[in-house]
């Protein structure tokens, strides 16, 4: 029946072309745009990948897209039998309703794991394979991968791109700074600027590298391979949410235009909403909504919830989003997906065919 | 749905019924409005048993409460021996049925929706897929899209879909809708051919000329009640006789057969007189009359006993025609 259940989703030629275009073609689209691009005018036009690349794509589109794509073919699988007549059919055949409804959900995994993997591979591939060779930061070249020691030694011999690029992270030196032209000058704004000495130059670069280091750690040429399962498990995880959602909407509300509007407003208005302003007495049922409890798993260096930037320890390390232990986000997550589940078969069991 | 985790006492109790659907006391309301009321229903295995009644009658939801497609308020009832919705798994397992008009999935072909369908059913059935399309004369176009279907495909899909699951029992509603004439024909002979098989079919339909070519036995439902039910020689032979008579003066015909004792109705029509006898009368009666008629002078060009057919009975019990109930 899985089968037969899974034929009947991926037949939908209109959907899995819409679901397709936004979950694969969209991030290849944008890839190979950026492929081209570079490839023509390298100057003009960095590389197509990437850390920053990677970031971007998987947490900006595939996370949100995937949620929405894994929604709306949850709603499909949990309304059509209904309103295209075929429900009566199955109840006729005298499987158990509860079997009916169960199946879907392997057969609908199935497709959006498969579309959301396909996805975030191209991702993965590009942004590896199309890697700049060296680390943009601040707009400067630097050799990717320093230490703290290193990344000084560095700026001591690159002073004039370091004084006038990096920004500046803490008390900056006291007597020099960019002058018009882009090049360092000495003075505090009360004389006519003049030219600093080669060693008033090293100290400065080497005090902005110091400040800038920790920023600097978190700049990668390109993801590593842990980053990429850990997102891969993390945007499955989302899109699964998604769909099992998608599907207890779908079968209650029994149509899909409307559990589908639905997911969206949750997913890109509420989600982001609650996620960020934190309303005292509000806390609890913040943290409690389910793409609030996902982002707090996001991986180390991801950023969440259209942007944020994720800290070393991800959506835990996000101060930007309001504070949740790990045990609560999985339990929430759970949660949802045995509540919406079980009101899906539960009304799949007792409605009228 | 395992016919195994039954115990044998169900399957030969079952087994054991004369019944294909027994319902008693059966009712569904919705709201104040009481769509089936207190249905006691039986329909003899191995026979074509029709369905009738006039539209809003309460035959669908009839059959939509006996399939599990909506729950009872009251009442009882099995399917083929076996008590619903106790054991409704197991008995809608050997129950094929169309209800409303057939509708599928668009996007996927006849096929493909039988094959979903068969994958809810036992193993066996998608082995029936084939010869279910071959016996509807459906096999040229089993492979295109259900979309592209007219009503009367799509009908016969229904019917192919009720066949995959090897039904003892097939609940057919309103099953010639869409049909062109020799579709009908077509479903007429399936009918046949099915209780030939020695399967029950129960044909729900307005279509009273149908049914009286089809099936053995009928229940004439009004208002969500029963109000007769057998088979169809014995129900027509309790209803009224009437008599066609052209003569040469029908007025006065009338107010002779008027002033017997015979208690007939007599109407005067364009072709002559409409003599309605009650039920029961006795075939000399007939013959009584014409010795009046001559002994009164009146010259009788033709007398002829009309055959009550269905329709007509159908329109003397059913309420909302001014009949007798």
């Amino acid at each position: 029946m899985i089968a037969t259940r899974f034929m009947e989703l991926r037949k939908r030629r209109g959907l899995m072309i819409a679901l397709i275009v936004v979950n694969i073609g969209i991030p290849t689209i944008f890839l190979a745009v950026r492929l081209l691009a570079h490839a023509f005018a390298p100057k003009t036009y960095g590389p197509a990948g990437g850390y920053n690349i990677y970031t971007g794509l998987s947490s900006g589109v595939l996370y949100i897209f995937g949620f929405i794509v894994a929604a709306t073919l949850g709603c499909t699988a949990g309304s059509v039998d209904l309103t295209e007549g075929m429900f009566r059919h199955l109840v006729v055949t005298g499987r158990s309703r509860l079997a009916l409804y169960l199946a879907r959900i392997p057969a609908g995994l199935s497709i959006i794991v498969s579309l959301v993997a396909v996805g975030f591979t191209i991702v993965c591939a590009v942004c590896v394979f199309a890697a700049p060779t060296q680390l943009n930061y601040d707009g400067v070249n630097v050799p990717a991968g320093l230490s703290r020691t290193g990344l000084e030694s560095w700026a001591a011999d690159h002073a004039d791109s370091v004084i006038c690029n990096f920004n500046i992270n803490g008390p900056g030196p006291s007597n020099i700074g960019c002058g018009p032209n882009g090049t360092p000058v000495t003075g505090n704004g009360s004389g006519a600027p003049g030219q600093p000495t080669p060693v008033q130059l090293r100290t400065a670069a080497i005090l902005i590298a110091n400040q800038d280091y920790l920023d600097y750690s978190h700049q990668f040429l390109y993801p590593s391979n842990s980053l990429m399962v850990k997102t891969g498990l993390w945007i499955e995880l989302e899109a699964a949410v998604g769909f099992l959602v998608g599907l207890g909407l779908g079968s209650l509300l029994g149509q899909r235009t409307v559990a589908v509007i639905l997911m969206i407003v949750l997913e890109i208005v509420l989600t982001p909403l609650f996620s960020r302003a934190r309303i005292t007495h509000l806390l609890n049922v913040q943290r409690s909504i389910v793409g609030v409890a996902v982002a707090h798993l996001a991986p180390g260096g991801i950023p969440v919830l259209g942007g944020g930037g994720g800290g070393p320890g991800g959506g835990q390390g996000n101060p930007a989003l309001i504070p949740e232990s790990t045990t609560w986000s999985v339990c929430v997550i759970v949660a949802w997906l045995v509540i919406w589940t079980a009101l899906g078969a539960w009304r799949m069991m007792t409605r009228d065919a | 749905m395992s016919t195994a985790a039954l115990p044998d006492l169900a399957h030969s109790q079952a087994a054991e019924s004369p019944w294909a659907v027994e319902t008693h006391g059966l009712t569904k309301r919705f709201g104040d409005n009481v769509a089936v009321n207190g249905v006691e229903l039986l329909v003899p295995r191995g026979c074509a048993f029709g369905y009738l009644g006039p539209n809003g009658a309460g035959k669908t939801t009839l059959i939509r409460v006996l399939l599990g497609l909506t729950h009872a308020d009251a009442g009882t009832m099995s399917l083929l021996g076996y008590p619903v919705p106790k054991h409704r798994d197991v008995a809608l397992a050997r129950v094929g049925a169309i209800v409303d008009e057939p509708r599928f999935h668009g996007h996927l072909t006849g096929r493909q929706n039988l094959q979903v369908l068969a994958a809810a059913r036992e193993p066996a059935a998608r082995d029936r897929i084939g010869p279910s399309l071959e016996r509807v004369g459906l096999s040229h176009r089993a492979d295109d899209k259900v979309s592209k279907y007219s009503m009367g495909m799509r009908q016969r899909l229904g019917v192919a879909a009720c066949l995959i699951g090897d039904p003892q029992l097939l609940v057919l509603d309103e099953p010639m809708n869409g049909l062109d004439p020799a579709g009908m024909q077509d479903m007429r002979d399936m009918i046949v051919s099915l209780k030939a098989e020695g399967r029950t079919v129960v044909l729900s339909s307005h279509l009273l000329d149908e049914v009286e070519r089809t099936c053995d036995a009928v229940a004439i439902v009004d208002r969500g009640n029963v109000i007769r039910q057998g088979p169809i020689a014995e129900l027509l032979a309790g209803s009224s006789v009437v008599l066609q008579v052209e003569c040469s003066e029908p007025d006065r015909a009338r107010a002779l057969l008027g002033a017997t004792r015979i208690g007939a109705h007599v109407e005067v029509g364009s072709l002559g007189l409409g003599i309605t006898l009650p039920a029961g009368t006795e075939r000399e009666i007939t013959a009584e009359i014409a010795r009046l008629l001559v002994a009164g002078g009146i010259s009788l060009y033709r007398l002829q006993e009309m055959q009550t057919s269905l329709e007509s009975w159908f329109l003397q019990v059913t309420s909302r025609l001014g009949g007798p109930d």
